[in-house]
């Protein structure tokens, strides 16, 4: 019998759509296997990883408008997950030894309802945290947010989101009063004359992106600034636009130079200022110090390139349109949602926001990036983007749980300071995390791994042994994509439909089956349905009036194909494009709020003679997503990209002893990496750049701060210094590979 | 505490040390008063020349808004002068008859423009009167001057080859008007370019339409225009330049009589330790273009090289962002905390960047050493310190010309004419004393094209589809199993599946095939 399934790809924003076609029902793997983790594998040995039974599920790319049936090695490769001899398909439990070893359901759930039990007991409801993560469907990221409050009782939920959309979320909500990321569809960037995306490189995160970026390529007006000519960098050469590749950290100070021009040049949109906007003169005095001449000397670069982007915004917001798009790049510092807001301003300058065929957005990095920043895991908020603090938002939420509105708790701590809490006093002592893999990616991450064996209890779920659930007590074992139902909202705020195409492995279970079990058991007030529809018509409800609002879409309008982006109240017809009439705020206009670059901290002396200190940047390959806990299982995957290398500048290289292929050290006050040196001219001479997709000696994160923006909470992933230098170690040997058995 | 601070002047330094006060005024920990000579609250000097052609407005320089401030709880006094400083009683006497108390007082004078010796000048250094025709460029009014000569489509006569002059001289040029430049010596910015660097400027002005008069000494003015005004400025060659215009442009000097006359030591400016206090008067302090850094401590290393005011507005700022921090620690009462706080470290030299819209050029450190100056490069190289090394390329003809002088592969000097990438790198390494690649070539191919990596396209075992990980070689094998067409290649080797980028190379490999079968 063959069986197909019209879905989404598991992994990025994008959602690219596809079909999951089983030539039959293959009973999937069901024993435990080993776990292809690297850590430094001697040269040319990918193949080392174990040989992966055949796929169960064949992957089609379908037509849809954001991907036009395009797939990226990712999606491609997905379904070899579903059966990998590594996939956990019963709880585990760790034995005093250190040791995982099966467990019953029954009994699992029994020693997590005596842990949450126990924590609340000795230290407080708040004593039990949430880690939740922009992978999980709508209904799971808004279970998780009602199941922390009141089953849990615990204001501490908070997720992986933090690290990756909070600091644009937070700008948008500034100047627009709300956050979709794209706030029109993705299609209406196929005309634009005028493109400038920052920090983002879609040629390696989201590849099928790219197509729609070629109308604006071949008419010479993409420009891209990256402190890289990463991949998406690249096509602005022979004639495709601009490239400005500015010094680490100088994002915000460049956006200044570009407005800067754009009101001395009189290219501002004057009308749309006067009728749709508050804020313009603080933002014009804002700005006044920043000429492009001066400009050129903070950030590196030249005057004429950053009054040739003004110019070339202008021109275009005046024939098929201008887009403005930042990435992860610009807004993962600590002075990120000032970036994005820098950028933003720029856009309102120039009258993009609003228009019918010019905008501002942000490229939403994970599978439900969106939607899971709307519903509920967000310390400070309700479903529908609701505030937390809000007493109406409060009402409506209870009114729909059946509860009193007291027994919502109150905010909780953003994700780095929840992570900082772990075992400390008044801190979290018993976490359940979902869909994340905190211990890879997160900031600072030796710290964030002590603070996990600091604690009384952990729970991951998970379906694979990730780096996270190798430190938990308890493991249980869920479901991957392919084999549940669902929705996700894309990177333009359109709600899809992830449908099941195989029969999950017989010990694992849904998170909200999880979810129900515990909070029957823990006598939870209100209900909790495992059944995904049933969970997004209470969904449905609860959003209902909020900012992002679902209340008129049902899953057999998904399932018909209608194309519905939120705001979608009961009776309209949702909104394709925001901003036409006016913005979100109470007196219809955006806000414009002047910021400019604050000082950093000195960071701590390189203490060591043979060492020089390097800027660090991070980002992803195209091979590998997020922390590489699935890509890296991916036999195709791994052999393409085995091990992190650090990109560096064959100048740079050379002065210190450095060459392709060696190792190298990059160290500061927090840790160290130890990989092979790649060099490349794609890099600034004083910037080196990792991967942050590997663990261990190959995490990228052991080296980044954990100082967070004052109004998003976003953790310094992007700017952090480094001591790098070359490691003498024979290459025969095995010193370095001290962690392959993990 | 609720310490009362006042600032003397307000211009664009004042107005950042307002803005770094403004938390500690709305803490209620202190209160601001800020004085400033003219009508408007602070603007961007900077940019007064780009003013004067008429390529900006008057709204578009400010950097303060004095309703704004006086919401906040700043005191505001525009069109005001102090008259003095009475130290004794800590008290400031203004022009209008009031008088302001002080805790702490910050002197953000500023500058004025030099005024040359010239017959038919009077040169009253404190309030030069200057005849019709004649201007300096230095605020809003001067502004207004130039512009109504621009827009007159008039001749303009730029006294002084300095950095402000050119950039006069290039806007108002462009926006039509017809314009000369005088300067003394060989080339213009005489003082921080060298010989081949000024060379291929002037060559440049020259091209932009300046019309550029080196090695002339000025002598006087001449009043003939009909209505009394300026006619021409006289040389001391006996000739003379015709013109309806004369803009002076010959540097600054700090304006330090207010300090002068309450008893601080000044030099060429207010003399100011590393806390930017002035000598033995810890209630008051000076930022800006007024403020000499030169401590009291005649051993202290720092002051050994120290150099008076340079007259970038890049300096000020840091200092006045410094200062907020200081005054505000201590007016939040937290002293400890306030000694605590490092010093200013000592400003780099100055790097001069040409804003124009037709040429590039950045300058910066000391220049005056040529390649093949052995004795030159040698000197000061002592002790293990390495000696000087120049690189250079001058390519006159087409405009470009790059020195870059360093020690030990970090810059002490550096020009760039008419390579801007260059010059952005090079300015950039400048600031941070960053070690320039040994290759300094590397550094000249910024603005080339080969600066871009070679497409690689030729090599079989190269990737072609990127997404989906695919290389010409795999596709030449499924063309040679049989896949004619894109569409089927797509299908057997998933080339051409992720972002389409590749569909022509995919293209063109079939057809090179196709091409190879049909002629073999």
């Amino acid at each position: 019998m063959t069986k197909s399934a019209d879905t989404h790809c598991p992994y990025c924003a994008l959602q690219c759509a596809m079909t999951l076609t089983s030539p039959a029902e293959l009973a999937p793997a069901t024993q435990p296997g080993p776990v292809p983790v690297t850590a430094l594998p001697a040269p040319a040995s990918p193949a080392a990883a174990p040989a992966a039974p055949a796929a169960l599920l064949e992957v089609q790319g379908r037509d849809f408008p954001t991907n036009r049936g395009g797939l990226c090695r990712k999606g491609w490769t997905s379904a070899t997950l579903l059966n990998h001899p590594g996939r956990i398909t019963e709880p585990l439990l760790k034995g005093p030894d250190g040791v995982h070893r099966p467990i019953s359901w029954e009994h699992a759930l029994d020693l997590a309802v005596s842990a949450v039990k126990d924590a609340r007991a000795r230290y407080g409801a708040d004593a039990v945290g949430v880690f939740g993560g922009g992978g999980l469907t709508n209904e799971k990221a808004y279970m998780l947010g009602k199941f922390a409050r009141l089953a849990l009782g615990t204001s501490r939920i908070d997720y992986n989101g933090r690290f990756c959309m909070s600091s644009a979320a937070a700008a948008g909500m500034r100047a627009f009063g709300v956050d979709r990321g794209l706030p029109f569809p993705l299609e209406a960037l196929d005309t634009a004359s005028t493109i400038m995306m920052l920090g983002s490189n879609v040629a390696e995160t989201m590849p099928p992106f790219v197509q729609h970026l070629k109308g604006t390529r071949d008419a010479g007006g993409l420009i891209v600034v990256d402190p890289r000519r990463s991949a998406t960098a690249a096509f602005t050469s022979d004639g495709g636009g601009l490239h400005l590749q500015p010094l680490p950290g100088t994002d915000l100070t460049l956006l200044l130079g570009i407005s800067h021009v754009v009101i001395h040049e009189n290219l501002v949109d004057t009308a749309f200022i006067e009728e749709r906007t508050s804020g313009y003169s603080a933002v014009v005095r804002s700005v006044n110090s920043f000429w492009p001449e001066r400009v050129q000397s903070l950030t590196g670069v030249p005057a004429e390139l950053i009054r040739e982007t003004a110019r070339r915004l202008a021109a275009g917001a005046r024939q098929g349109g201008s887009y403005i798009l930042t990435g992860r790049g610009v807004e993962q510092h600590i002075d990120g949602t000032d970036t994005a807001t820098a950028a933003i301003n720029l856009s309102l300058l120039l009258g993009l926001p609003g228009s019918a065929r010019s905008g501002y957005g942000t490229l939403t990095g994970q599978g439900n990036g969106q939607g899971g920043r709307e519903h509920g895991q967000k310390a400070d908020q309700l479903p529908g983007y609701r505030k937390i603090t809000d007493p109406a938002a409060r009402a409506h939420v209870a009114g729909v749980w059946g509860v009193p509105e007291e027994l919502i708790p109150g905010p909780g701590l953003p994700a780095v300071q929840l992570l900082k809490s772990l075992g400390k006093p008044d801190g979290v002592r018993c976490l359940f995390v979902h869909a994340s893999n905190i211990a890879v990616a997160s900031p600072d991450a030796n710290a964030v791994i002590d603070g996990l064996r600091s604690l009384d209890f952990l729970m991951v779920c998970d379906f694979f042994m990730s780096e996270t659930a190798a430190e938990a007590d308890l493991i249980l074992p869920v479901l991957q994509w392919a084999e549940e139902e669902g929705t996700l909202t894309n990177l333009e705020g359109r709600v899809l439909r992830r449908r099941r195409a195989l029969t999950p492995p017989a010990g694992a279970r849904s998170e909200l089956w999880i979810m129900a079990r515990l909070a029957e058991a823990l006598d939870a007030p209100s209900s909790y349905s495992e059944d995904p529809e049933t969970v997004f018509e209470e969904l449905r409800l609860a959003s209902a009036g909020g900012l992002a609002d679902y209340s008129g879409i049902d899953y057999a309008m998904l399932d018909r194909g209608e194309a519905a982006y939120w705001p979608y109240p009961a009776g309209s017809t949702g909104t394709p494009r925001l901003f036409q009439d006016r913005f979100a705020h109470p007196d219809g206009k955006a806000v414009m709020t002047p910021v400019t670059p604050r000082r950093r901290r000195t960071p701590a002396a390189n203490p060591d003679p043979a060492a020089k200190t390097m800027t660090l940047i991070t980002g992803r390959l195209l091979e590998h997503y997020q922390s590489g806990a699935q890509t890296r299982r991916v036999t195709e995957l791994l052999a393409s990209q085995p091990e992190a290398q650090m990109q560096i500048h064959p100048a740079a290289a050379e002065a210190m002893g450095i060459t392709a292929g060696s190792l190298v050290s990059l160290a500061n006050e927090r840790g160290e990496v130890v990989c092979r040196a790649e060099l490349s001219t794609a890099i600034r001479p004083e910037t080196v750049f990792l991967p942050f997709h590997f663990p261990e000696l190959e995490s990228a994160n052991r080296l980044t701060e954990a100082a967070t923006d004052p109004v998003s909470g976003m953790p310094e992933f992007k700017f952090n210094k480094v001591w790098v230098r070359p490691v003498a170690v024979p290459l025969s040997s095995n010193v370095l590979q001290t962690t392959e058995a993990s | 505490m609720n310490e009362q601070i006042v600032i003397v002047g307000f211009g664009p330094v004042a107005a950042r040390l307002v803005d770094e006060l403004l938390p500690a005024v709305r803490a209620g920990h202190a209160r601001l008063t800020v004085v400033g000579e003219e009508a408007e609250a602070a603007y961007n000097r900077v940019l007064v020349a780009d003013l004067g052609v008429g390529r900006t407005t008057a709204d578009a320089l400010a950097l303060s808004d004095a309703d704004a401030l006086a919401a906040d709880g700043v005191d505001v006094r525009l069109g005001v002068r102090v008259r003095r400083v009475d130290r004794a009683r800590q008290q400031v006497l203004l022009s209008d008859g009031s008088t302001a108390h002080y805790d702490r007082l910050v002197f953000a004078t500023g500058s004025r423009p030099v005024i040359p010796n010239l017959t038919g000048i009077n040169p009253d250094p404190s309030s030069p009167v200057l005849p019709a025709g004649v201007t300096a460029l230095r605020d809003l009014r001067d502004a207004d001057v130039l512009r109504q000569a621009v827009d007159g489509g008039k001749r303009v006569v730029v006294l002084g080859g300095g950095v402000l002059g050119l950039e006069t001289a290039l806007a108002a040029a462009e926006e039509g008007a017809t314009v000369t430049v005088v300067h003394n010596g060989p080339h213009p910015l005489g003082r921080n370019i060298d010989r081949g660097g000024g060379a291929v400027l002037a060559a440049g002005l020259r091209r932009c339409g300046v019309r550029m008069a080196g090695n002339a000494r000025s002598t006087g003015v001449e009043h003939n225009a009909p209505d009394g005004g300026f006619s021409a400025l006289l040389l001391d060659d006996g000739s003379a330049i015709d013109g309806d215009l004369l803009v002076i442009s010959c540097g600054v000097r700090p304006r330090t009589e207010l300090a002068e006359g309450c008893g601080l030591s000044t030099s060429a400016g207010i003399l100011v330790d590393h806390r930017l206090r002035a000598h033995h008067e810890p209630h008051i302090f000076a930022i800006g273009d007024c403020a000499e850094v030169l401590c009291p401590d005649p051993e202290c290393a720092a002051c050994r090289n120290a150099k008076g005011p340079s007259g970038l507005v890049g300096p000020g700022w840091r200092q006045a962002e410094w200062l907020g921090e200081y005054l505000g620690l201590l007016a939040a009462g937290a002293v400890e905390d306030a000694d605590l706080l490092p010093e200013l470290p000592a400003e780099q030299p100055g790097v001069i960047v040409l804003k124009a819209r037709g040429m590039n050029m950045a300058v910066a450190g000391d220049n005056s050493a040529e390649p093949w100056d052995e004795e030159v490069l040698t000197a000061g190289a002592v002790n293990g310190r390495p000696r000087l090394q120049i690189a250079q390329w001058a390519d006159p003809e087409h405009g470009r010309y790059v020195k870059m002088t360093t020690r030990g592969g970090v810059l002490e000097g550096l020009v760039s004419v008419g390579m801007p990438r260059t010059a952005a790198e090079l300015v950039g390494l400048f600031e941070r004393s960053a070690e320039l690649p040994a290759d300094r070539s590397l550094l000249l191919r910024l603005d080339g094209p080969d600066g871009l990596p070679g497409a690689g396209a030729a090599d079989p075992q190269s990737t072609v589809c990127r997404c989906a990980g695919v290389s010409g070689a795999a596709i030449q094998g499924a063309v040679e199993d049989g896949c004619s067409t894109v569409s089927e290649v797509s299908k057997a080797t998933r080339a051409g599946t992720g972002c389409g980028g590749c569909h022509e190379d995919i293209k063109g490999l079939i057809e090179k095939h196709f091409r190879a079968v049909s002629t073999a």
